[in-house]
């Protein structure tokens, strides 16, 4: 075959077709005018989250590029129940659709008010989620993930006493960082598949209880050496590294726990897998 | 080229950079610290033009600046616009979408509870307080007073200046709010108009462009599939004649167990998952079993739909050799080749015709059925050879050890065999 008709044979066959996807820019805030309290539901099904302390002066704001073929954005505010629904919600018309990493990714940024005590629910779908909640006013927190990568640190203390914080993570890899600084006195985190890291690191003010459960996957806890700590441990094929606690059955305690200023009990499960521990100073 | 370009981009923001520090008449100035907000201004004024210049900016909201005036009120099947609930920015902004496609002195509307709506630039005065919801398109909305009520801009910016109260929602369809001390009693949203498409949906393609790409892609579909069985005949030529010989011989056979297979494949997969879930030990061997199912099932249905072109490339040479036709010498190698060619022939003609309406599906259709019915029988043939091991549906009915020609000269001595005849193992032919 000529060259010429090999080259205008390749002409006309023209390259695989893509479909367009559009994303779009979406802004929402409301600026704080003497509310106390703020129930803040946020929904996000896909794509990049971030979560942090904002301007004291606004309520909260949120910063949104998302797919128009498939979401719309979500932005409720009820001003009598003193509750806000953020994010973004399916539009009803596109399927499931599994993104690549070659695609564009859906991103949010959303910022709270640090002075009004909040009760965040926040349901998350495939997200790989960055949410530091330290320097909030943090009252209660639930979350809810699927197959997502979530990192929930307070690199801040909480301003304010937690009742609890409860979290669910489905095929997950999920990150609890600082819960010293959380100020709950009842943290309960359940995984199902997946990694889980739980650190214990900052500022202990006053005795925690903690409830971890693993179904399938690796849990790694880091504890710190300045609080008392005792595990209740419920395994079912799985481990757990005894070193550096003083065991009685199924319960590990750190030497001095019954002296400690302060104690932190982990009721633990973890059903098939490990569990690690990490020591920090 | 370039450099006059750039030179005229320069002098334009030095023009501009004057404008804005030219204190504006079409705008109601606050009352006191005209020095600061001019330069405040003025700087602004800059920055958005480095941004238009670079590309970044909204063009848009300059492109479709239109002259102020006030939008009439619709007539009684006009479109009237509910401005008093900004919680759905996407239907509002469809809405105005259909006003802003109207020539401007064609726009009308109807704002519902008896707000107003006004194309091009808009101020609300430091002295001003107006009540209702008020829609601007292709201009920017200023506030330096009082709005008791939500506020739309359409194409353009909501400038809230300091001293400034809105009491209800502000939202900006393709523009910006920007906040610069005044206060907002509701929510704040903006919907850019800037869509970033990934990749621009291609062109529909002619019908000689589609039967390129199919004949391409047929043409490539061969070359792997030839590729495939030429390292099969190279390196598992045995196995790969058993399962063709299967296939010539047990056809029928083949075809079922294929069926068969072709049913129970998920549910052994799922006894064989839970199996090793309840396993112990099992559960650790769960990934590499899941990928080794898999590949199995891939080279059975692949080294089958290959052993039956090589049975259907070796039919085809044994006819050609029983005419008298010279073929060369025949080998795995050429019956694969037929063969393959004659399993491809269907998806030349559809890739050829398939554009023909009614007849292009209707070869597909045949084509997807022979393919279906050609990959069963192979993959049956696979299953009943043991992936080709065992030959008992090969047709080969006398074992190997039978094929010799010793009962030519070997007599039987009072009925012991001549094998195990004393002295046997030294005779090693006739002559001897």
């Amino acid at each position: 075959m000529p060259r010429w008709t090999l080259a205008a044979a390749l002409a006309l066959v023209p390259a695989s077709p893509v479909a367009a996807q559009e994303m779009r820019d979406f802004t929402t805030s409301r600026q704080l005018h003497g509310e106390s309290r703020l129930d803040t539901r946020l929904e996000f099904a896909a794509g990049s989250l971030r979560l942090h302390a904002g301007n004291a002066k606004e309520l909260y704001r949120m910063r949104l590029s998302y797919d128009a073929e498939r979401f719309v954005p979500l932005s409720r505010f009820d001003p009598a129940a003193g509750s806000a629904r953020l994010g973004v919600e399916s539009n009803g018309r596109s399927g499931i659709r599994v993104s690549s990493r070659s695609q564009l990714r859906q991103d949010a940024t959303v910022t709270l008010s640090p002075e009004v005590t909040l009760a965040l629910d926040i349901e998350l779908g495939a997200v790989e989620a960055d949410i530091d909640l330290g320097g909030l006013r943090l009252a209660d927190l639930r979350l809810e993930t699927g197959a997502s990568r979530t990192l929930i640190r307070f690199s801040r203390p909480n301003t304010t006493r937690c009742g609890s914080a409860v979290i669910e993570s489905g095929a997950a890899e999920v990150a609890l960082v600082g819960l010293g600084n959380s100020r709950c006195q009842r943290i309960s985190f359940s995984g199902g598949v997946g990694t889980a890291t739980v650190d214990l690191g900052g500022t202990w003010t006053s005795d925690a209880t903690l409830d971890l459960s693993m179904t399938m996957g690796e849990l790694t806890l880091r504890l710190p050496k300045s609080v008392g700590i005792r595990v209740v441990m419920d395994k079912f094929l799985s481990s757990f590294p005894s070193a550096g606690f003083v065991r009685d059955g199924d319960t590990y305690s750190t030497p001095g726990y019954a002296r400690a200023a302060r104690k932190v009990e982990i009721q633990l499960s973890s059903t098939i897998g490990g569990v690690a521990v990490e020591w920090m100073p | 080229m370039p450099t006059r370009k750039l030179a005229r981009a320069l002098s334009s923001l030095v023009l501009s950079s004057l404008v804005f520090l030219t204190p504006s008449t079409s705008v109601a100035a606050p009352s006191g610290g005209g020095g600061i907000s001019a330069a405040a201004e003025a700087a602004r004024g800059l920055w958005e033009k480095i941004q238009q210049l670079r590309g970044e900016g909204d063009t848009t909201r300059a492109r479709n600046s239109a002259r102020p005036q006030l939008i009439e009120a619709a007539g009684p099947d006009g479109p009237i616009l509910d401005l008093s609930n900004l919680s759905d920015p996407i239907a509002i902004e469809e809405q105005l979408a259909r006003l802003a496609a109207l020539p401007d002195d064609d726009v009308r509307a109807t704002i519902a509870g008896g707000g107003s709506a006004r194309l091009g630039a808009f101020s609300i005065g430091s002295e001003q307080r107006i009540s209702g919801n008020i829609l601007i398109m292709k201009g920017n909305a200023e506030v330096f007073g009082h709005l008791a009520g939500n506020l739309v801009t359409y194409d353009g910016d909501i400038i809230v200046h300091p001293g400034a109260v809105i009491s209800g929602d502000v939202l900006a369809v393709h523009g910006l709010v920007r906040e610069q001390g005044g206060e907002i009693g509701g929510e704040i949203q903006t919907l850019s108009a800037s869509a970033r498409t990934a990749r621009a949906a291609p062109p529909p393609l002619s019908s000689t462009q589609l039967t390129l790409r199919r004949l391409a892609g047929v043409v490539g579909v061969f070359l792997a599939l030839a590729a495939l069985g030429y390292g099969l005949a190279a390196f598992g030529r045995n196995n790969l004649q058993v399962v063709s010989d299967t296939v010539s011989h047990s056809f029928g056979r083949a075809f079922v167990t294929g069926l068969v297979g072709q049913i129970l494949i998920l549910p052994t997969f799922g006894m064989l998952v839970v199996g090793l879930v309840l396993s112990v030990a099992g559960i650790l061997l769960l990934p590499f079993a899941v990928v080794v199912y898999a590949l199995l099932v891939i080279v059975g249905v692949v080294g089958g739909y290959l052993a039956v072109a090589h049975a259907m490339g070796e039919a085809y040479t044994r006819k050609r050799l029983a005419q008298g036709v010279l073929l060369g010498s025949p080998s795995s190698y050429g019956f694969l080749f037929s063969g393959l060619a004659a399993t491809m022939a269907l998806w030349a003609a559809w890739a050829t015709f398939g554009w023909v309406p009614l007849a292009g599906d209707l070869i597909r259709g045949a084509a997807i059925l022979v393919t279906w019915l050609l990959g069963t029988a192979g993959l049956g043939a696979a299953m009943l050879s043991r992936a080709g091991v065992r030959e008992n549906f090969a047709g080969r009915i006398i074992p190997p050890e039978a094929l010799t020609d010793e009962y030519l000269w070997a007599t039987p001595q009072y009925g012991v065999p001549a094998a195990k005849r004393p002295g046997a193992s030294t005779r090693t032919g006739p002559g001897v």
